[in-house]
């Protein structure tokens, strides 16, 4: 089975094969604190180091390419805006707050929202 | 007599109570998704869709007043799923009309709630019965699992094909795109709220029927677009490969 690897809360989701998943939707899924605000490619809350794997990744699209500018390059990805087909790495910073926020501000992230219980 | 089912049981149910009836394979979606659709059957597509989803607002403002002050973190989300179709960006409607606009409508025709197929205005009626005098689990059901979770699966489909087969630009079609993703995480949070508060075997079995009941309608709304507006241009909907083959001679 394919797994999403979240190295920075070391945990995993696995997904059936064949499937192309939302990485933000399975990390809410399995309540990983990925830290998110908008969920479309709005604030850049989400943004996340593909450390490996990029090739099982869908391209970016234009919200996604015009939020994140040259960070694309750099290797980022927003989760809110990716899929993927296969197994892949992320890490992120927990404090970091969306691209247009100061840290501690307020434009933090919703991690957590609604567990299941 | 029904028992209670677990989390995860309960989530499987629910996703097989719509996979039969998937708006995705109506005869409509399927002529999308294969690029045989004209500008003209878009237009007519975004004057329907219009009129059954522009009142969302409405709809999950009537499910945020039928959920219970303890359930804070149920109401939390409508609101926010609220304040993300109308304010947190474009107005989902606006980028609708945007792309009947590229199609050669006007933002006139679009909301002249005359130029909607009966089956819109039924699928408009439903919605606002459904989240005016249900159970907020079971009006989150089926709005939330049963039709804004079905979203992605249909436009990852249809995206690619506007872009490369019927020749829009990403901004034309940006419709499409945000709804991709942002009903990816509303369906998924939608989940969460109906797997937490569908703790009785009978609430969770209206939530089932509900969502079968949600599939049911949207298959027959788009499927009645086929007939309406493409089956004279087009004829009935024959999947490739199952066409007769041509007489030889
Ligand atoms: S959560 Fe805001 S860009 Fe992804």
């Amino acid at each position: 089975m394919p797994r999403i690897y979240f190295k920075t809360a070391d945990q995993y989701v696995e997904f059936a094969e064949g499937e192309e998943v939302n990485v933000l939707r399975m990390a809410i899924r399995e309540d990983i604190d990925v830290p998110w605000q908008c969920a479309s490619g709005n604030c850049g809350t989400d943004r996340l180091v593909v450390e490996e794997g990029a090739e099982n990744l869908d391209p970016p699209r234009r919200r996604e390419r015009a939020r994140l500018g040259e960070l694309v390059d750099e290797g980022y990805r927003l989760a809110c805006q990716t899929y993927t087909r296969g197994d892949v790495t992320f890490s992120w910073d927990p404090d970091q707050v969306g691209l247009d926020d100061e840290p501690g501000d307020g434009g933090g992230s919703r991690t957590g929202w609604a567990g299941t219980g | 007599m029904a028992e209670l089912m677990s989390s995860s049981e309960f989530r499987v149910a629910l996703e097989q109570a719509f996979s039969g009836t998937m708006a995705k394979d109506a005869s409509f979606s399927r002529a999308w998704a294969t690029g045989k659709l004209h500008k003209q059957h878009f237009v007519h597509w975004a004057t329907n869709h219009y009129h059954y989803i522009g009142p969302f607002g409405d709809y999950l403002g009537l499910m945020y007043a039928n959920t219970p002050d303890h359930a804070r973190d149920a109401k939390d989300f409508l609101l926010q799923n609220m304040y993300e179709e109308e304010l947190s960006d474009d107005r989902h409607t606006d980028l609708l009309i945007r792309f009947a606009e590229a199609c050669g409508g006007t933002r006139e025709y679009v909301q002249d709630r005359n130029n909607a197929m009966p089956f819109a205005k039924g699928m408009q009626g439903w919605m606002y019965y459904v989240s005016g005098r249900e159970n907020f689990v079971v009006s989150s059901a089926a709005l939330i699992v049963g039709l804004e979770s079905q979203v992605p699966s249909i436009y990852r489909t249809q995206y690619p094909t506007l872009i490369n087969k019927y020749g829009f630009s990403e901004w034309e079609a940006e419709f499409f795109d945000l709804h991709i993703t942002s009903d990816e995480i509303h369906g998924e949070r939608g989940y969460q709220i109906v797997l937490k508060y569908a703790d009785t075997p009978e609430l969770q079995q209206r939530c089932l029927h509900y969502v079968r009941e949600a599939a049911d309608m949207r298959f027959a709304y788009t499927k009645a677009l086929y007939e309406t507006y493409v089956q004279p241009d087009l004829g009935p909907w024959v999947e490739e490969g199952e066409r007769e083959p041509a007489l030889v001679g």
